[in-house]
């Protein structure tokens, strides 16, 4: 579905030093530096593959989004998305992606939610049939009922998220690219909309490409990641493998019945993450996983044990760092 | 046939959506109509004095200079009601990012931009305006010819497309520069001086106001026309004019939208 191989995108931008001086020269004379925003990128996507783009801010992922859905011009490299080349707009494309970001919107701020469906069914030229299932089905699995008819102007963030969600899919784009979508929304409105997104990509085969700070959103709907650092690639995989691969270590979560001092943790297997009286996190190496286990439930007065993987959040921080150490060497 | 069926259809749907905005917003149109009739007035009055003092002004008697003034009355409305609300979103949109949501879209994203809003209440220009273009031929005992009517015709519709242009020509500039709220200002000034007669402007005016931003050629050349007074030379001006605008506003969209990087990310 998409094919990206040597993708390159450098931007020229203005460089002045600090001081009044240096800003009135720059009226004048301007130096120019060369960043190189995506530096050689080559990756695939699969239909229906729900891919997480994840990175630090300035990384290169929204521009290589931007590559994607033709909104930016490559320097270099090639870029083919549903077999066609993202750049040239060509219409038959532009009918099959589609871009949704939380700190953007499309609605029309003044009308009710409906009448941007109509306009977008009228600009997709979506059959008045289709559109009315479409319109049909998404309605109530996004609980649009009393929305649509509400002028935008005064839908809360998470309406209009939903309602923005709703006016995108309109034509059944088969190809969803998606921008910190959940960015503000609640906790009920963010599982609504991660769960809405994973049942579009089930049910109509739709590859799904997400960029988010979110983690919880990286979990929720990619199965894939991918990580851009520094304008390259640092990790393409599974979500398990690159959590595998950065932090093997699993962690153990401790709810003791009664106070337990930190002396008698310290006789387990592993490194003593966080403590409480009443609670423990341990880190502990895969190998020494059963014995750890087995030594907690023996020795202390455990009410509740979990066993769980390193959150996304730490394993991408060390990812980043490591990266940035191999850099300066 | 198709594609100009699938625009007209586009275009009906970019109208109703405004007419319902507008309709919304009731008070905002009646005062928007009564603040039309004020700078109607206010257009009048410099001229009426004038008249009031001399026959003619630079040849042209009163009711011929109101046909000019008809002409500039009824593109106004063109400009206030059907160019100016879209173009001036454009600024918006790439200020704030959200036209990469435009340019998405599978239609021409110039066409989608320029008919993205309409304000309803500047029909009372457009009905002013012919009101003065047939008050003016009442009093001036003007009677024109159906070859004079179908030049000023097409020279009114021309005349829409150099004023599209140089709308478009402004607002592109908000690709390479924050603000260009000034720039449009200054057009807008500018844009005043259409309602006199160009023949009072002399020497390197009359070039500019001709060629450079071709006022002369959007209200003073369908005035001689309905007159019957329009020369060969003046026609093939205007249809020179009118095609470079054009094609150089629609050149230099599309050199725009190449070098547009997109806010944010």
């Amino acid at each position: 579905m998409i094919h990206v191989r040597d993708l390159v995108k450098h931007y020229r931008v203005h460089r002045r030093a600090p001081g009044f001086g240096a800003a009135l020269r720059s009226v004048f004379s301007r130096k120019f530096d060369t960043v190189r925003a995506v530096d050689g990128v080559s990756f695939e996507i699969g239909e229906g593959d729900r891919i997480g783009f994840l990175g630090p801010n300035g990384a290169g992922k929204t521009t290589t989004l931007k590559m994607l859905s033709g909104l930016l011009h490559p320097t270099s490299g090639e870029v083919t998305v549903a077999g066609h080349v993202p750049k040239d707009r060509d219409h038959e494309l532009l009918r099959a992606i589609m871009l949704v970001t939380g700190q953007k919107q499309q609605l029309l701020w003044d009308l009710p939610p409906s009448e941007t469906f109509e306009l977008n069914r009228a600009i997709y030229d979506v059959p008045r049939a289709q559109f009315r299932q479409t319109v049909d089905e998404l309605v109530p699995l996004l609980g649009l009922e009393k929305l649509i008819g509400t002028p935008t102007r005064q839908l809360s963030m998470g309406e209009r998220m939903k309602c923005e969600l709703a006016a995108a899919l309109i034509h059944r784009p088969k190809v969803l690219f998606l921008d910190e979508p959940t960015i503000g929304l609640d906790v009920t409105m963010q599982s609504t909309v991660r769960e809405f997104i994973r049942g579009y990509n089930r049910r109509h085969r739709a590859t799904v490409i997400l960029t988010s700070h979110d983690m919880d959103d990286v979990t929720a709907i990619a199965e894939r990641i991918i990580v851009i650092d520094r304008g390259k690639i640092s990790f393409d995989g599974a979500l398990d493998a690159l959590i595998e691969k950065m932090q093997p270590e699993k962690r153990v979560r401790l709810t003791f019945a009664e106070p337990v001092g930190e002396e008698r943790l310290a006789a387990l297997p592993g490194r003593v993450l966080e403590t409480e009286p009443r609670r423990a996190l341990l880190q502990v190496a895969q190998a020494d996983l059963r014995r750890a286990v087995a030594s907690a439930l023996e020795t202390l007065p455990v009410a509740d044990l979990e066993v769980e993987g390193a959150p996304l959040e730490d394993v991408l921080a060390d990812l980043f760092s490591r990266t940035a150490a191999e850099r300066s060497e | 046939m198709t594609r100009v069926g699938r625009y007209l259809r586009l275009l009906g749907v970019q109208v109703r959506m405004s007419l319902l905005t507008t309709l919304q917003y009731r008070a905002d149109f009646w005062i928007e109509c009564g603040l039309t009739v004020f700078w109607i007035a206010a257009t009048l009055v410099p001229l009426i004095v004038l008249f009031e003092l001399r026959d003619t002004v630079a040849g042209w008697r009163w009711p011929e200079a109101l046909l000019v003034v008809g002409f500039f009355t009824v593109l106004k409305s063109v400009l206030g009601g059907a160019i100016q609300p879209s173009l001036d979103a454009v600024v918006q949109h790439v200020r704030n990012g959200t036209l990469d949501f435009i340019l998405l879209k599978p239609a021409d994203a110039q066409f989608l931009v320029s008919t993205a809003k309409f304000s309803p209440a500047r029909v009372a220009d457009l009905v002013a305006g012919l009101g003065m273009l047939v008050y003016a031929m009442h009093i001036g005992d003007i009677r024109p010819s159906v070859g004079g009517v179908l030049a000023a015709l097409l020279l009114l519709a021309g005349a829409v497309g150099i004023l599209y242009s140089i709308w478009i020509l402004v607002v592109s500039l908000s690709f390479l520069v924050v603000k260009v709220d000034n720039l449009t200002f200054l057009f807008s000034s500018i844009y005043d001086a259409a309602r006199w007669p160009g023949s009072i402007f002399r020497g390197v005016a009359a070039v500019l106001l001709t060629f450079v931003v071709p006022l002369t050629v959007m209200t003073t050349y369908p005035a001689l026309a309905l007159r019957d007074v329009l020369t060969a030379r003046e026609a093939a001006t205007a249809v020179f004019v009118t095609a470079m605008f054009i094609a150089g506003g629609r050149w230099v969209w599309m050199r725009s939208i190449g070098r547009y990087t997109s806010a944010g990310g």
